[in-house]
């Protein structure tokens, strides 16, 4: 590009048209965190679910995995920073929204964990709803829109499921919400990147 | 009558550095140059141009121990922006007119 190459009106207008959408093109999401808790969630609910039908519930400490991945997740966010070479004023927003989430799962998970109270399901289905449906929004991404008001809308349907079989809904919570979004939001990340080669 | 077209603005390159950090809070020097398709001197003289008309800061810093340009558009910087394509619209508006 050339600085004083003389612009018509016409394509001045076209040209800042151009830039924005190159800078909203640029797919920086590589949906590797979305992925991670995805599976894990998944992964958390089924085999906590199989110790309850075995009733060896010493599987349900296959929770603790969760405090084991946050780690991974601070190494995968400050990886993904230095690498990135813009930050846009949503990334600020989308920080502080999943940052409050994990720290609300947390207090829950030791809150239930506590006082046991009935429903706990339904509760982290709604917290879970929460950051999603907010990311989903303000990125105008819809398999995240999606994922959020499937939360809610399991978090309704858990209120009418008898236990065990509420269990399964963190399962399809899990890959309606971040698996899946997670998925797509890959696909388009490698695409992009096969793209700028 | 029209508003003059703001003669910072209305040139390719820094028109273009302009409406990529309009649509970003920050951006990295390497960003603006793959995104412009521009050369690294030529980035370089427009972006000072944009410095010293005070519609853009420019922060050099470390970054994994290289050297790192940061840009982003300043208050100023987006007051003219929007003054530039608000005038732009003027001028279409009475092209369409003729």
């Amino acid at each position: 590009m050339q600085d004083e190459q003389p612009l018509s009106e016409q394509e001045s207008l076209a040209l800042i048209t151009q830039m924005i959408n190159k800078a909203k093109c640029d797919y920086a999401e590589t949906g590797v965190e979305c992925l991670m808790w995805g599976s894990i969630i998944t992964l958390c609910s089924i085999i906590s679910y199989s110790g309850y039908l075995t009733g060896n519930l010493y599987l349900d400490n296959i929770w603790y995995l969760v405090f084991a991945a946050i780690p991974l997740q601070i190494i995968i966010s400050a990886r993904q920073a230095r690498r990135k070479k813009y930050t846009t004023y949503n990334d600020d927003a989308m920080g502080g929204i999943w940052i409050s989430f994990g720290i609300s799962i947390l207090l829950f998970s030791f809150y239930d964990h506590k006082f046991q109270p009935p429903s706990a399901n339904t509760m982290f289905l709604i917290i879970y709803g929460i950051p999603t449906f907010a990311t989903g929004f303000a990125r105008r991404f819809k398999p995240m829109l999606i994922g959020g008001i499937a939360c809610w809308l399991l978090a309704i349907a858990s209120a009418f499921t008898p236990f065990p079989y509420i269990m399964l809904y963190g399962i399809i919570a899990a890959q309606l919400a971040w698996f899946i979004p997670g998925l797509i939001l890959r696909g388009k990340y490698l695409k992009a990147k096969k793209g700028n080669v | 009558m029209f508003k003059e077209l703001d003669p910072i603005l209305h040139s390719q390159l820094r028109l273009a550095v302009m409406s990529l950090l309009i649509s970003v809070k920050e951006a990295e020097f390497t960003f603006i140059k793959e995104k412009t398709n521009a050369t690294a001197g030529n980035l370089s003289v427009q972006v000072q141009k944009l410095k010293e008309a005070g519609y853009i800061d420019v922060v050099k810093e470390f970054k994994d121990n290289y050297p790192n340009t940061t840009c982003h558009i300043t208050q100023a910087g987006i007051k003219a922006f929007e003054e530039y394509v608000k005038a732009l619209q003027e001028y279409l508006k009475v092209g369409q007119n003729k």
